[in-house]
């Protein structure tokens, strides 16, 4: 009888420890996440313009039927063109006519080489702007060199021009991502924000809860205290999880709005990204934080040309 | 060198026409599934071609065998083969696609208990058979030398049995009216845990779209074979939609043939019942 009895929780044992290992807690991806609720976004937000902008404008625009706006986007609009008349000024800047906009978004955009892939990203992002009264301009910063692609070093090179600009909200994209919900705005929370966090090709899951890349909004005085990004990471990934790692070293928490409204279409085939993602390195200490990133930002410009949707700064690494 | 003339003694035993049995056979067919089955899934790693090609190649053998007359598939080599598909299956779900970090704790979680509860109902239908065989079980009281009318020879398991439904070499048992609904409800779980599991390593390695609420579809599989850890994983689940696809026609071959014969003495049961 004792026997038995033994044997029976050596069993219930065995089967618990597998349990434990079969559900490693760390490999999980969760659907759901702590987010900001709906009806409390408006005032979470950051209300600020850029230094020089001014809107003749009386009336302030409403933002409370964007955030509501149940509606998605179609893909499909890649393919197509702008509106005519989309009113949009040369450098990709734009802020709606009939309505004062209460925030000033500079989008910054890291590209090489994928051109068809910008013109849609392009089309696609105005027109989602569009329907989102904020005033806003895209920086998309090109790598001429024959270098490994240095997504970090783009973006704080983008970051340096927009905030030359005075505008006091970044939000770093990257261009194969399409938000698909119009509710999801365009502007900084009081706490830098990961957008991004419903992929498509993710199957809509955070992959994990510390990630911070794809589509991040940021502002402009917590990008410089955290000295922007690193500056090193050549052709490997992990630059997000470096900026993560500033982030929580000066006491910023990240917040995110709810899946639903976070759901983002990502373009390029999930191999792609992982062959240009392959090594991971992560080396975070606070002494790099403070002389690797904006402060250390050395960079030849070739251009800084005024597309008629984009600013294009091309740079040599 | 002994290794290789038995393993060409046995693949000379699946050859229609040969009778002949040697001693150490039982184990190397027993072990050469847990090689075919690994390196069949990684030759179709190669390409969308090569993948088609192992699949029908593995079609085609299933088909060939389930043709054969049965008497001559007397060999562990079908368990096996079913074991091994599962275990692989099982590890390149774990291992392969988890470590996408896409799929969500609950989701593991069901897949998990879909599992123990197929391995549970298979693990008994087997001790069922076994003990029916053994003689330990009820029949072994009732046997015979003569067979009754109700009695059969079951010539792979080699002894008599009545009621005897059939026997599935790919379980290397007997399918007797003890562990019929075990099989059944082995069956059906096993469906259901492929299922699922196809459907998140799908998602996972192809874009998916939302059917509805939270489950998705794959729908777009362009792209996998660059990547070694998405090409293994998708045809992992390509290969079990196949075992998938199987079991399907296994339960409905059940359902139309066997399930009659089996709930008939029930039925009756209840017509006395109400006969009264």
């Amino acid at each position: 009888m004792r026997h038995v009895f033994k044997k029976k929780i050596i069993y219930c044992g065995v089967v618990v420890i597998i349990l434990i290992i079969l559900l490693h807690p760390d490999m999980n991806a969760s659907r759901s996440y702590e987010y900001i609720e709906k009806d409390n976004i408006l005032s979470s937000l950051h209300e600020a313009t850029a230094v020089n902008f001014t809107s003749t404008a009386v009336l302030d625009c409403d933002y409370n039927d964007i955030i509501h706006d149940e509606t998605t986007l179609s893909i499909s609009l890649i393919d197509g063109d702008l509106i005519e008349g989309h009113k949009i000024r040369e450098g990709g800047e734009y802020a709606p006519s009939n309505c004062k906009p209460k925030y000033s978004t500079a989008i910054i955009v890291p590209y090489r080489d994928k051109a068809e892939q910008l013109r849609g990203f392009l089309v696609y992002m105005h027109t989602y702007f569009h329907r989102q009264h904020i005033h806003y301009r895209i920086y998309v910063v090109e790598q001429v060199d024959s270098r490994p692609f240095n997504r970090a070093k783009l973006m704080n090179i983008g970051a340096a021009a927009a905030m030359k600009a005075g505008y006091p909200c970044l939000i770093l994209h990257d261009v194969d991502l399409l938000p698909l919900r119009p509710a999801n705005l365009y502007a900084c929370t009081e706490q830098p924000r990961h957008m991004s966090s419903s992929i498509n090709k993710f199957r809509f899951v955070l992959p994990y809860l510390n990630l911070f890349g794809g589509a991040i909004a940021i502002l402009s005085k917590q990008f410089k205290t955290v000295n922007g990004m690193s500056n090193e990471f050549y052709g490997v990934s992990g630059e997000d999880d470096d900026l993560y790692s500033r982030l929580e070293a000066n006491d910023l928490k990240v917040c995110r709005f709810q899946p639903e409204t976070s759901r983002y279409h990502m373009v390029s085939s999930k191999a792609e990204r992982r062959l240009v993602q392959r090594k991971k390195q992560t080396s975070f200490t606070k002494e790099r934080m403070a002389t690797d990133g904006l402060s250390s930002l050395k960079y030849t410009e070739v251009a800084t040309v005024l597309h008629p949707l984009f600013t294009h700064i091309m740079v040599d690494l | 060198m002994v290794y290789t003339s038995v393993t060409k003694l046995c693949i000379k035993d699946l050859i229609p026409g040969s009778t002949k049995t040697s001693g150490k056979k039982i184990d190397i067919d027993a072990i050469l599934p847990y090689f075919i089955v690994p390196g069949l899934l990684l030759i179709a790693t190669i390409s969308r071609t090569v993948t088609i090609a192992v699949m029908v190649v593995i079609a085609m053998g299933a088909l060939y065998v389930q043709t054969r007359p049965r008497q001559k598939n007397r060999s562990s080599f079908f368990f096996s083969w079913t074991f091994s598909s599962g275990v692989c299956m099982f590890l390149i779900f774990e291992n392969g696609i988890l470590g996408f970090f896409e799929i969500t704790m609950i989701e593991n979680s069901v897949f998990l208990l879909l599992l123990s509860c197929t391995l549970y109902f298979f693990y008994k239908m087997k001790t069922i058979a076994e003990n029916e065989l053994t003689g330990s079980g009820t029949k072994g009281k009732e046997y015979s030398p003569v067979l009754t009318s109700d009695s059969h020879y079951c010539q792979i398991c080699q002894i008599e049995v009545n009621e005897r439904y059939f026997h599935s070499i790919w379980w290397d048992c007997c399918i007797l009216r003890p562990n019929y609904i075990h099989f059944l409800a082995g069956h059906t779980f096993a469906f259901a845990t492929l299922l699922l599991g196809t459907n998140l390593g799908l998602t996972t390695v192809c874009q998916p779209f939302i059917l509805y609420a939270a489950i998705l579809m794959p729908l777009d599989c362009e792209d996998i074979y660059y990547d070694f850890n998405m090409s293994i994983c998708f045809v992992a689940c390509i290969y079990a939609l196949g075992y998938a696809l199987v079991i399907a026609m296994v339960l409905i071959r059940q359902l139309i043939v066997y399930l009659p014969k089996y709930s008939e003495p029930q039925w009756k049961k209840l017509v006395n019942v109400l006969n009264v």
